[in-house]
């Protein structure tokens, strides 16, 4: 049994800091996921976003860089 | 949550962002996730897409030129012209990218020929920037906030448009633009300390 993966080693960053973060990367270094609902999106989001409704976060990883850092909100 | 989940799935480095898009503390992006991409549909060649990104600059750096008359104030009236040259140095590295890319040597004029006439950059029209963001047009800040808004929102169609591109060659002129669109935002965020 791998203990480790019920352990939290994401970080949580708040948004002026991951701002920070993602601008120390190039465009394509990292990954912008906003995990909300295509209306939220549409009404505002952070500009290079990928929606991934968290309903479908699980069926779409795939679609991702897992070796990227991601941002998650 | 999300950033677990994705942790769980065996993704290297997994950063929540707390607070949500409300805790965001610079320019958002409007519209779904397709807007704007009727100009970029995955199928472009890299000379292709510079020859849009170029139309898009020209319309913006156009509708700067147009603002120059309408605006009473001097001290916005030379911001718009500022902004105007801006789009005109952007319009140059293009420009040039485009000569590398193709191994041409097209003059402006000529390459102007095949522009396309698409919504100003971003994806929406100068009207829609306006209705939106109803900026007073004689308030220093109000101006190049609204040019920050506009490049925001530009940067995030690039950069959706890389994620549908086909071919890695266009991916990554997109990509370099979305670099520079954010280096343009850091340059206007400037502008506002001055």
């Amino acid at each position: 049994m791998r203990w480790k993966q019920f352990f939290s080693r994401v970080k949580s960053l708040d948004a002026p800091a991951a701002r920070s973060f993602m601008e120390t990367l190039a465009a394509d270094q990292y990954n912008l996921i906003d995990v909300r609902q295509p209306g939220e999106y549409a009404a505002k989001h952070i500009p290079g976003a990928k929606l991934i409704p968290l309903g479908d976060l699980s069926d779409c990883a795939g679609d991702i860089d897992p070796t990227k850092p991601t941002v998650v909100y | 949550m999300a950033a677990q989940l994705l942790n769980g799935m065996g993704f290297k480095e997994v950063i929540n962002m707390t607070g949500g898009i409300k805790a965001w503390d610079s320019n958002t992006a409007i519209g779904p996730e397709d807007l704007g991409l009727t100009l970029f549909t995955g199928k472009e060649s890299p000379e292709e897409t510079l020859i849009v990104a170029y139309s898009m600059e020209k319309g913006l750096m156009e509708f700067y030129l147009s603002m120059v008359p309408k605006v009473t104030n001097d001290d916005t009236r030379k911001v718009f012209e500022k902004l105007a040259t801006i789009e005109v140095k952007h319009q140059e590295r293009l420009l040039a990218e485009y000569h590398r890319i193709s191994g041409s040597a097209e003059s402006r004029d000529d390459f102007e020929e095949r522009l396309v006439a698409p919504a100003m950059e971003g994806g929406l029209t100068t009207e829609e920037y306006i209705d939106r963001y109803r900026p007073d047009l004689n308030v220093v800040v109000e101006v190049v906030s609204l040019a920050m808004a506009i490049e925001a929102q530009a940067l995030d169609l690039y950069q959706r448009a890389a994620d549908r591109s086909d071919t890695e060659a266009s991916q990554s002129v997109l990509i370099d633009i979305a670099n520079e669109e954010r280096a343009h935002l850091k340059q206007l965020a400037a502008l506002l300390d001055a």
